[in-house]
């Protein structure tokens, strides 16, 4: 076991040992006594990036779903439920209640014939993937980012990169979810199954999903590679790498003609030791390099192929939730477009030269994956093999040029948005992208006639006055 | 603007709270979590700060802490309400009081308690 592994162990060891036993009142603890305090009310809530924001009226932490329940019944108000905070669009923001799933959380029973977990709608990725490690089990995918809560994951059609792997949605097998009403409707394939289509990538406006049981399978490694090549190499492998390996994403450097490549495949080769993640660190050298070199591209360009020369292509292995992830400390807005495969590479040679041509002030790389289709009546995947390409802008910047630059190209090769993330779509432009746009939006209207689960932002998702 | 008043305001009343905190050196005692926050901090805090590939100042590791205790309350109480870094907003507990966020920030900002214990013992 690694040292840091180690220091984590013994910091939960004490952890739970502090929350077991009780202990000291401290000096710290009088630094800060008789001090005033705001209400609980009184706090904003911002989502990750800082974009979003609201005043909630009511913040809601119901332990059960009895108590949840009940909440629903009681509660006319506007009523949003949040995750970890990771989406960028407005599905949060109310100034009705907003409700966290976070003791509605864990992993409740597993499966070991037909390795499906029931898992409580609350639970955050990260603590999913380890505690169904340690019950020998793995989902087939997770996105790059694991903070998010199982259900906000899922209601957004969030996903990772495999042309043969599906969303995160696309696991699910059955779900539970209270409405409204306060009625609890168990819901998969063969009971309710329009429910279940809907409900699958629903924005948290069918009601409040509380438990998800979603197939999994055994734990498993992964050898991960990553490599800098040209983007015109890249673009012209993007067949060939997606058909020859797991799971296959790059992103390509603005300012550079340079992409990182990255690809995992399953082995059962020993595990070697974490790599430091320089991620963040090389987020940090592009934006110096954008503050000093941006208003000449050429000379920029010359600094990033000059610092990426000679770097030798990397390989990892460890189990799949360790690789598949990665941490993320740099904050940022985001916007991702799921565009029809086949019109990937050209909409992404697009959208470099808009960036290039235009000098548009941006240092994060641009990222491109792809997924399986799946048959959920809301997924930005519904019945096309897509390839999705995400821009992302520092959060301390505006990314409103940006992003209104690119948008164009993205709905131009027929892009569907991605639901957590930055986009202009309105209830007109979104039908047209949907073939079950109506089905779901008959499901919504009879599991939640007063519009109880809608804010500003849904109402102009959906069109409802 | 009303919203940015506002939020100046919560920072402003953290600040107080956290008012001192920079000058007590000797802040070297546990701090209790009672059950809802130490399921609080499991769910939010404990991703992050038990985690050293996220570059958050580890729990309990009292010299991380130090030179951000150090830069003072106002900074301090803009980093907890607005995020910092990889630091979401108010950590993203949704149902933290700003008194809980002081409890937690505290409670990461002391020794352990095994590591109390042992020093006691010798």
């Amino acid at each position: 076991m690694n040292t840091s592994r180690r220091n984590l162990l013994k910091l939960a060891t004490a952890a739970s040992a502090l929350a077991a036993t009780g202990t000291i009142p401290t000096l710290v603890e009088s630094a800060f006594a008789d001090a005033p305090l705001p209400a609980r009310k009184a706090l904003p809530w911002r989502n990750w990036s800082g974009g979003q924001s609201c005043e909630p009226s009511v913040r809601a932490a119901p332990a059960n779903e009895a108590e949840l329940a009940e909440l629903l019944k009681k509660t006319s108000a506007p009523i949003r439920a949040v995750g970890a905070g990771h989406s960028f669009s407005g599905l949060v923001p109310t100034e009705g209640m907003l409700l966290t799933l976070d003791r509605i959380s864990g992993v409740v029973d597993h499966d070991p014939a037909t390795h499906q977990a029931t898992v409580r709608a609350g639970t955050r990725l990260a603590a999913m993937a380890e505690e169904l490690a340690r019950r020998g089990l793995a989902f087939a995918n997770l996105p790059d980012i694991n903070k998010q809560s199982l259900a906000g994951a899922i209601s957004t059609g969030t996903h990772g990169t495999g042309v043969g792997i599906g969303s995160l949605s696309s696991f699910v097998t059955g779900l539970r979810l209270v409405t409204a009403s306060g009625e609890s409707i168990d819901c998969d394939a063969g009971n309710r199954p329009e429910i279940f289509n809907a409900a699958r990538v629903s924005l948290g406006t069918l009601g409040i999903i509380t438990q998800i049981r979603v197939q999994a399978q055994p734990l498993y490694k992964l050898k991960r590679r990553t490599w800098i090549a040209p983007v015109d190499e890249m673009l012209e492998q993007v067949p060939e790498l997606e058909a020859k390996n797991r799971n296959f994403e790059f992103y390509y450097i603005p300012f550079s003609g340079m992409a990182l490549g990255i690809v995992n495949n399953e082995t059962d080769e020993p595990e070697t030791p974490t790599p430091v993640n320089e991620d963040d660190d090389g987020l940090r050298e592009l934006k110096m390099l954008e503050d000093w070199l941006g208003w000449t591209p050429s000379l920029r360009r010359w600094a990033i192929q000059k610092a990426l020369a000679g770097r030798a292509a990397e390989e990892r292995v460890d189990y799949s939730h360790k690789t598949l992830a990665t941490e993320r400390g740099v904050r940022f807005n985001e916007m991702e477009y799921h565009l029809p495969r086949d019109a990937g590479p050209a909409a992404l040679r697009e959208i470099i030269d808009t960036i290039e041509k235009n000098n548009i002030k941006v240092f994060f790389p641009i990222e491109f994956r792809t997924t399986a289709p799946d048959d959920i009546w809301l997924s930005p995947f519904y019945e096309r093999k897509s390839c999705s390409i995400a821009i992302h802008q520092f959060h301390e910047w505006d990314y409103h040029p940006y992003f209104a630059a690119i948008e164009p190209i993205h709905r131009k090769h027929g892009g569907r948005p991605h639901w957590g993330k930055l986009n202009t779509l309105a209830a007109a432009d979104l039908e047209t992208l949907y073939p079950k746009w109506k089905d779901f939006l008959e499901v919504r209207a009879t599991l939640d006639p007063e519009g109880k689960f809608l804010n500003p932002y849904l109402k102009k998702v959906f069109g409802v006055a | 603007m009303r919203r940015a008043w506002k939020t100046a305001a919560v920072a402003a009343v953290m600040s107080l709270a956290l008012a001192g905190c920079g000058e007590k050196k000797e802040a070297a005692e546990p701090v209790k979590l009672d059950a809802r926050l130490a399921e609080i901090y499991s769910h939010t805090c404990q991703t992050c700060h038990e985690n050293a590939e996220t570059g958050a100042p580890p729990a309990h590791d009292l010299a991380a802490w130090k030179p951000r205790l150090a830069q003072g309350e106002s900074v301090l109480s803009d980093h907890i309400v607005n995020g910092f870094k990889g630091m979401p907003p108010l950590g993203q507990c949704i149902e933290c009081s700003a008194d809980d966020l002081l409890t937690l920030m505290k409670f990461m900002a002391a020794p352990a308690l095994e590591a109390a214990q042992e020093e006691k013992e010798h």
